[in-house]
């Protein structure tokens, strides 16, 4: 019998989507042979077919088990190069989403994979500092601090023992490129905290991930024991240890230093800094935590060089920047393009649009902590400077977009409620004042609140802002005040008169 | 207590028994007896306590911080519904509400007959296929109010 060949992704999202009914269905046919691959991240389109084409792929959209038949006479498709929302995109870090298995190591090796490792080996620790510096890259898990100065702290630093530690706690609602990563494409991870590990002279690795990622954690599991299978764990004399460790829902572990509480078992505390986490970490030891889709760009600086990736992007953000479009878009998913294009541009070309029905009200870029933004400020550039002087975060690269059923004091009342139940409890600021800001939201919310209160909450956002001990505080006022900036008389409509 | 309850929470002390030179990991403990018994007993305290060479009040502390760590057993089925940003403005509050109504029960505690218990959960990552619902292992996507009772019917 002829078989034909379908790629259908196994990604956590996609399997939400409808991909695992399809899956199995299909299972029980002997004409099919069915691939499990990552996702492409259109997920409006999932669950998403394809097969081989005389032009490539070819893809079925939102298919439904019926569907089938269609697929195997090869009626309908359409050819994945012409999709316009994978098409404009530039794809560097996700070039193998939608294409590879997951756990195949061999198909990773032969799309260019373990090259950055390979040039990483024949160059001095300094020498892969330096390619950082020239890469111009900045973390990507919401501070944006340049990755080769943290590098350089922890690679002078003299220690018998030092650390590589991925953050994959991912905690910005409204993100998922890192949980992508894990699932998708884990041996790129790997080897981005591999190169750290020989930069800095790391022989011990950890990934701790969030609770609510089991297959992310999983797939990393069997990645790593597949590199240590294949001996690519071997770096020099040493061989590097990596592990997975799994957190207990707690947002404010995602910060670097609460994390490695947390990795010693402890309540994940925020602690003072410095000492930075460079110089004295995990066990008090030099220890670098990156996120994960920062530790995912790294492999192709090393095999393209530095100066390849700061050619790419603006002055201050150089390279791309995995946008992550959720809410009430008409296309949500994952969107790589290089710094620089306009947040109306990326929602129009690849959101494109509203869902069936709704109407813009705001869009909220940069996680539970980014300001919001009206129609009227959509013409900002996506990079780091633009965002900072318009005292707002690119954060891990979340959008989420609001429609005009959207009810922006119950929105507010939310995110104060979120720093309230998430603060540490380490700073009064944060402990104290996101405990006062709910209340008064929820003072307005029920008819009783005055004008004073508004003002009450505006100070208390400025306190906030200065005098919390991480961003968690210090973030926290910027969606409640944006709110208010922009939407001034549904919070005014509800005063006590 | 039966003895299949002592003999899984045995095996979880034991495997997070610290071997010099690593150090007790109080976090990883309670995550291992709560994978092995579905919740952390408060009264396996003292044990914990003891095995780990911490005190009890150490212990505790980690307990109440993590929010994904129980110590109540939950119903036989466990619905979790997001709450995050994009799952809010996908309007998931009205998927929340369809499901309280539907089985009638205060969140975070079980129904009479030990069906279900309703949580909610911060982001699965799930955004770009959101409002997002997990039924115990299992994930839900582009949930609606009107999918509740086909969506819980077949967790019995
Ligand atoms: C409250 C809070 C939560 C954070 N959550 C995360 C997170 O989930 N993932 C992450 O990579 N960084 C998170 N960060 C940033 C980390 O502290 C740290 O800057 C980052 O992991 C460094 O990696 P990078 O240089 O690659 O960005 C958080 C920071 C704060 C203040
Ligand atoms: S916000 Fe609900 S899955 Fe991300």
């Amino acid at each position: 019998m002829k078989t034909t060949r379908l790629y259908l992704a196994n990604d956590t999202s996609s399997l939400a989507a409808g991909a695992g009914r399809l899956a199995e269905v299909w299972s029980k046919r002997p004409e099919i042979q069915l691939i499990r691959t990552s996702s492409r991240g259109a997920f409006f389109l999932e669950p998403m077919v394809e097969r081989d084409g005389p032009n490539g792929r070819e893809a079925w959209f939102n298919v439904a088990p019926d569907d089938v038949s269609r697929i195997l006479e090869g009626v309908g498709g359409t050819p994945v190069a012409t999709i316009p929302f994978l098409r404009q995109q530039t794809r560097f870090t996700f070039a193998n989403f939608g294409v590879t298995e997951p756990l195949a190591l061999d198909e990773y090796q032969k799309r260019g994979g373990l090259k950055g490792l390979a040039a990483a080996q024949n160059l001095s620790p300094e020498a892969i500092v330096e390619e950082l510096r020239l890469s111009g890259l900045r973390g990507r898990g919401g501070a944006a601090f340049p990755v080769w100065k943290k590098w350089q702290v922890a690679q002078q630093a003299q220690s018998e023992q030092k650390y590589v530690v991925a953050n994959a706690d991912e905690g910005d609602a409204g993100t998922y490129c890192d949980r992508m990563i894990m699932e998708g494409d884990p041996f790129r991870l790997i080897e981005g905290m591999m190169i750290c590990a020989r930069a800095i002279g790391a022989t011990k690795g950890y990934l701790y991930c969030r609770y609510e990622y089991p297959a992310a954690a999983k797939a990393m599991q069997f990645a790593i024991q597949k590199a240590r299978e294949a001996d690519l764990l071997d770096c020099d004399d040493d061989s590097f240890d990596l592990e997975v460790v799994v957190g207990a829902g707690s947002y404010v572990c995602g910060e670097e230093t609460a994390l490695l509480e947390s990795l010693e078992g402890r309540r994940g505390v925020v602690m003072a800094k410095p000492p930075y986490p460079a110089e004295s970490g995990l066990y008090d030891k030099p220890t670098i935590v990156s996120n994960v889709l920062t530790f995912a760009t790294i492999p192709n600086i090393l095999a393209n060089g530095g100066a390849w990736h700061g050619s790419l992007g603006t002055e201050g953000s150089r390279g791309t920047m995995a946008l992550q479009l959720g809410g009430r878009v008409k296309q949500p998913g994952l969107v790589e393009i290089p710094f620089g294009m306009t947040l109306r541009q990326a929602l129009e070309q690849f959101g494109g649009g509203m869902a069936p029905g709704a109407r813009f009200k705001a869009v909220q870029v940069g996680g539970p902590l980014g300001s919001l933004f009206p129609e009227s400020q959509l013409d900002i550039p996506i990079c780091y400077d633009a965002f900072a002087k318009a005292g707002a975060i690119l954060g891990h690269g979340g959008i989420v977009v609001y429609d005009d059923e959207t009810n922006m004091v119950e929105l507010a009342r939310h995110f104060m409620a979120f720093t309230a139940d998430e603060s540490c409890g380490k700073c009064t600021p944060c402990r104290v004042g996101s405990v006062r800001g709910r209340e008064i939201l929820e003072r307005i919310q029920s008819g009783l609140g005055t004008e004073a209160d508004l003002v009450l909450l505006s100070d208390l956002g400025e306190t906030m802002k200065s005098a919390s001990l991480c961003a968690l505080g210090g973030r926290a006022p910027y969606p409640v005040l944006t709110a208010i900036e922009h939407f001034p008389n549904e919070f005014r409509g509800r005063l006590k008169v | 207590m039966t003895t299949r309850h002592n003999a899984k929470l045995a095996e979880a002390l034991e495997s997070c028994r610290p071997v010099s030179p690593a150090k007790p990991n109080i976090l990883k403990m309670l995550l291992a007896i709560q994978s092995a018994l579905g919740h952390v007993p408060v009264n396996t305290l003292p044990q914990i306590a003891q095995t780990l060479g911490v005190t009890e009040a150490q212990v505790a502390g980690v307990l109440s911080y993590y929010s994904d760590l129980r110590t109540q057993l939950p119903g036989r089925h466990l619905i979790r519904v997001c709450m995050g940003e994009s799952c809010m403005a996908n309007h998931g509050g009205r998927v929340f509400r369809a499901i309280q109504d539907h089985v009638q029960v205060a969140v975070g505690e079980a129904t009479p007959e030990n069906r279900f218990t309703v949580e909610t959960m911060s982001c699965a990552g799930n955004c770009a296929v959101s409002p997002t619902v997990m039924i115990d292992e299992d994930l839900r996507g582009r949930v609606t109010p009107s999918d509740v009772p086909s969506l819980l019917g077949p967790y019995k």
